[in-house]
């Protein structure tokens, strides 16, 4: 690695060459400030405030946007720097309102918050503000299906413009006008219509882009706990948080706020898709299952206890098993992470012994992108079709050579449709319909060719109302559980907020029905069933690893700037919790860290 | 896209303010005349297929000496030519003044504003004009004969104060000049224009 050494504020830095000025400093934990620098989207160096003395050059020079030169001698603290990083805050505000206490923004807002750092007490501005469509929140416009777009809070970064370009590859926003008519606009105002917009919210370092559905809900330090987990709505398994409401006298609706990305180099990088970000209401919507139900004759579904559907179900199925071991079938969406994979597997071969009485299936569905796009979202709408195969449940190989496949579930619905099967048993932990299409359950049980159909899911979806017995698990918030996604990385989604009602979770549910069926499960934890299978699949390279997976935990904030847009959050690890006062002329070193700073963490 | 979460604002209430009327700016269906296809595939050769983007000027310069202005249909033919997106266009569009997206006279007056013709008495020249004319700056004439717009600098301080008409320069205007001038377009027509200095010289 080819490497420059440089001096930043008195300290030799060595860091890799093509760096820039910016990124030397940050990665050294020397604060400097950015809005238009984003890591994740191309350099442009139009807000100016990432300003600093470099030695021999007449001028101040953008940080962002010098590359690092042998012997470079840098400031940032000198009384120059500080001054003019001063006056480009105060122009950074001229214009840009002070409706902090209604905007979306306010409390993660990075102008807010730099504005405090480094910028003057005080506006001299003596004229009216720059108003392009209405005052405060009137000033909202349509941005698309997802954003709306504050114009009077806009600062001009252009992150949204290059997130666009680099990343979407559709460059739908642009800056039309000029100088100080400028404004970010889309087309003849046609709006974003891009399946990755949300991730705009976040590049954005003002309140300017909000999303429709986090607007108005709830501000950072409402939401006190955030969890770090990952996306199982497709097969790319983006590691994201989780936010949490935890105001008292909002206890009683739902408890999912937002989810917004996080960094991960080799998943997602700094991004999400809209499907993970929005379509999570179902989690707490009003479809959820909350009982266990059974069919009875005349009376339709009635809830029944766990304890007596275990033991009913139990006779059931062992009754099947019984006189035709081949009618009993198993259909796992491959939302089923590896515990239940697990579990399911050995409940069957204790059952029935039959290797394939197993079918795993999922949605595939191609998602339309710019040719161009970064950030592609896999047609695969399943975490787990790798873990599948890991464990023998689908064809095809671990890793990213079999990504493409759709699921093949015509064996058993052959053997359905010809009335084969006496009982089938479905486990669909994921959203509606990503299960693919199980229409053909619903006829095959509604013409009376199927006598038993038992499901196991989250939503009161049709096929759960066609069931003879409903048992509510837990979606993917609502258990430790893992998952190898799509390129043969296991990870691992946090429990976040509780089942609903009487759910359980479903390794919980299948431990209970095994010891119903005299299968010798011990399993007292998830935890114990992921070490059992990494001792029988020791050599299972998308399985390495599960006995000590780390699971993010839900981490209550220290302080309200750790609960801040995580896409960004490292970098309130460098700027804020240690923070020296850098208005006056004071030597960073020689201040104290305060009381209760948690120390800087490594950026990778 | 099923996905979006499904938000009831009130459309009116939130909509943008900027000066957007479908009809006008859309325009009809806009396509280059065979001729102009011909000169823009001669522009675009001078360009690396890599920056055929850098087209983007001389294909709306051709737009608007076709129709006169530039509507948001030519913007996405433009936009289709070069392999960019219809915003790439708007931006390049709204930026420079010499794009008109609303209709213009037959002959556009653009009265520098800058420094040099500021203080040689070019606001003098704005009112005389404005007078003659009976419309403001930004405004066209009921005939569609003449467009008013106050620019900056056009590059002829040396000669201020300076009104471009259409593509010609007339330099060292006092009101009065100015006054003659609107006479002699609307005798003469564009015979009038009598190009900048160096054209004049050279003759």
């Amino acid at each position: 690695m080819d490497t420059v050494s440089l001096t930043i504020d008195g300290r030799q830095i060595t860091v890799e060459k093509g760096k820039t000025v910016l990124q030397a400093a940050l990665e050294n934990g020397i604060h400097v400030p950015y809005y238009c620098y984003h890591p994740g989207i191309s350099i442009d160096g139009s807000c100016r405030v990432c300003i600093v003395k470099i030695e021999k050059m007449p001028k101040l020079q953008t940080s962002c946007s010098t590359v690092c030169a042998e012997g470079m001698v840098i400031e940032t603290r000198t009384p120059e720097v500080v001054a003019a990083r001063a006056g480009v805050f105060e122009f950074l505000l001229v214009n840009h309102p002070l409706d902090c206490p209604v905007c979306d923004k306010g409390g993660e807002c990075p102008l807010q918050d730099f504005s405090y750092t480094f910028g003057p007490d005080q506006s001299r501005m003596e004229f009216p503000r720059r108003v392009f469509d209405g005052e405060g929140v009137k000033g909202d416009v349509d941005f698309g299906p997802t954003l709306m777009l504050n114009r009077q809070r806009c600062i001009l970064c252009t992150r949204c413009v290059r997130f666009m370009r680099d990343i979407d590859g559709d460059a739908q926003i642009n800056i039309i006008d000029r100088g100080y008519g400028s404004e970010i606009a889309t087309f003849q105002e046609e709006g974003v219509h891009s399946l990755i917009s949300g991730n705009l919210m976040d590049v954005c370092p003002v309140g300017a882009i909000t999303t429709r559905d986090y607007r108005f809900k709830s501000r950072p330090w409402d939401n006190p706990i955030a969890a770090d987990t990952i996306c199982t709505q497709c097969s790319k398994g983006c590691n994201t948080t989780a936010w949490i409401k935890a105001k008292p006298e909002w206890a009683k609706g739902a408890q999912l706020i937002r989810f917004t990305p996080r960094f991960n180099h080799d998943v997602n990088g700094y991004w999400m898709c809209d499907i993970g970000r929005f379509e999570y209401h179902w989690i707490e919507g009003d479809n959820r299952l909350r009982q266990p139900l059974e069919r009875e004759a005349n009376l339709g579904q009635q809830p029944i206890s766990w304890q007596e559907l275990t033991s009913k179900l139990g006779d059931r199925l062992a009754a099947a098993g019984t006189s035709n071991p081949e009618g009993v079938r198993f259909l796992l969406s491959a939302h089923a992470s590896h515990e239940e994979l697990f579990l399911f597997r050995r409940l069957t071969e204790a059952l029935l012994g039959e290797p394939n009485a197993v079918s795993v299936s999922w949605r595939y569905q191609t998602k339309s992108q710019p040719a161009g796009s970064k950030f592609i979202v896999p047609p695969v709408d399943a975490p787990n079709v790798n873990g599948a195969r890991a464990m023998g449940l689908a064809p095809g190989k671990v890793g990213p050579v079999d990504n493409d496949a759709k699921a093949d579930v015509s064996a058993l619905r052959a053997a359905v449709d010809a009335g084969r099967v006496s009982a089938l048993y479905v486990f669909d932990p994921g959203p509606e319909g990503s299960l693919g299409d199980v229409q053909w359950i619903v006829d095959a049980r509604a013409s009376g060719r199927l006598p038993l159909l038992i499901v196991q899911g989250v939503v009161l979806s049709a096929l759960a109302r066609a069931a003879d017995f409903v048992l509510p698990g837990a979606s993917y918030v609502e258990k430790e559980a893992s998952y190898t996604n799509d390129q043969g990385t296991l990870q691992g989604a946090t429990r976040v907020i509780a089942p609903p009602g009487e759910a359980m979770e479903d390794w919980q549910i299948l431990v209970n029905l095994g010891v119903a069926l005299g299968v010798p499960f011990t399993y007292t934890s998830a935890a114990r069933v992921r070490a059992d299978i990494a001792e029988r699949y020791a050599n299972e390279p998308g399985l390495a690893g599960i006995a000590t997976l780390v699971f993010g935990r839900p981490v209550a904030a220290r302080n309200w700037l750790q609960a801040s847009n995580p896409s960004e959050r490292w970098k309130w690890d460098f700027m804020f919790q240690d923070m020296p006062p850098v208005k006056g002329h004071v030597d960073p070193s020689a201040v104290p860290m305060p009381i209760g700073a948690i120390p800087l963490k490594e950026v990778k | 896209m099923s996905f979006h979460p499904k938000m009831t604002y009130g459309a009116a209430f939130h909509k943008s303010a900027r000066d957007l009327d479908p009809d006008r700016d859309q325009g009809p269906p806009f396509e280059y005349t065979a001729e102009n296809r011909a000169r823009f595939d001669r522009i675009v050769q001078r360009y690396p297929d890599a920056q055929r983007r850098s087209a983007v000027l001389p294909a709306l310069y051709l737009v608007q000496y076709q129709q006169g202005h530039i509507t948001a249909s030519a913007m996405r033919y433009v936009a289709g030519l070069l392999g960019i997106t219809p915003a790439d266009v708007e931006d390049v569009v709204s930026f420079y003044s010499m794009f008109y997206t609303k209709p213009v006279g037959r002959f556009v007056l653009q009265v520098c504003r800058t420094l040099s013709c500021a203080l040689n008495g070019a606001e003098r020249v704005t009112e005389e004009l404005s007078a003659k004319l009976g419309i403001k700056p930004g405004e066209t004439d009921p005939s569609g004969t003449f467009t008013l717009i106050e620019v900056e600098c056009l590059g002829a301080c040396d000669r201020a104060p300076v009104v471009m008409v259409n593509d010609a320069w007339h330099e060292c205007l006092t009101p009065g000049d100015a006054a003659k001038l609107v006479d002699d377009l609307k005798a003469r027509g564009e015979a009038a224009l009598s190009g900048c200095h160096h054209v004049v010289e050279k003759k």
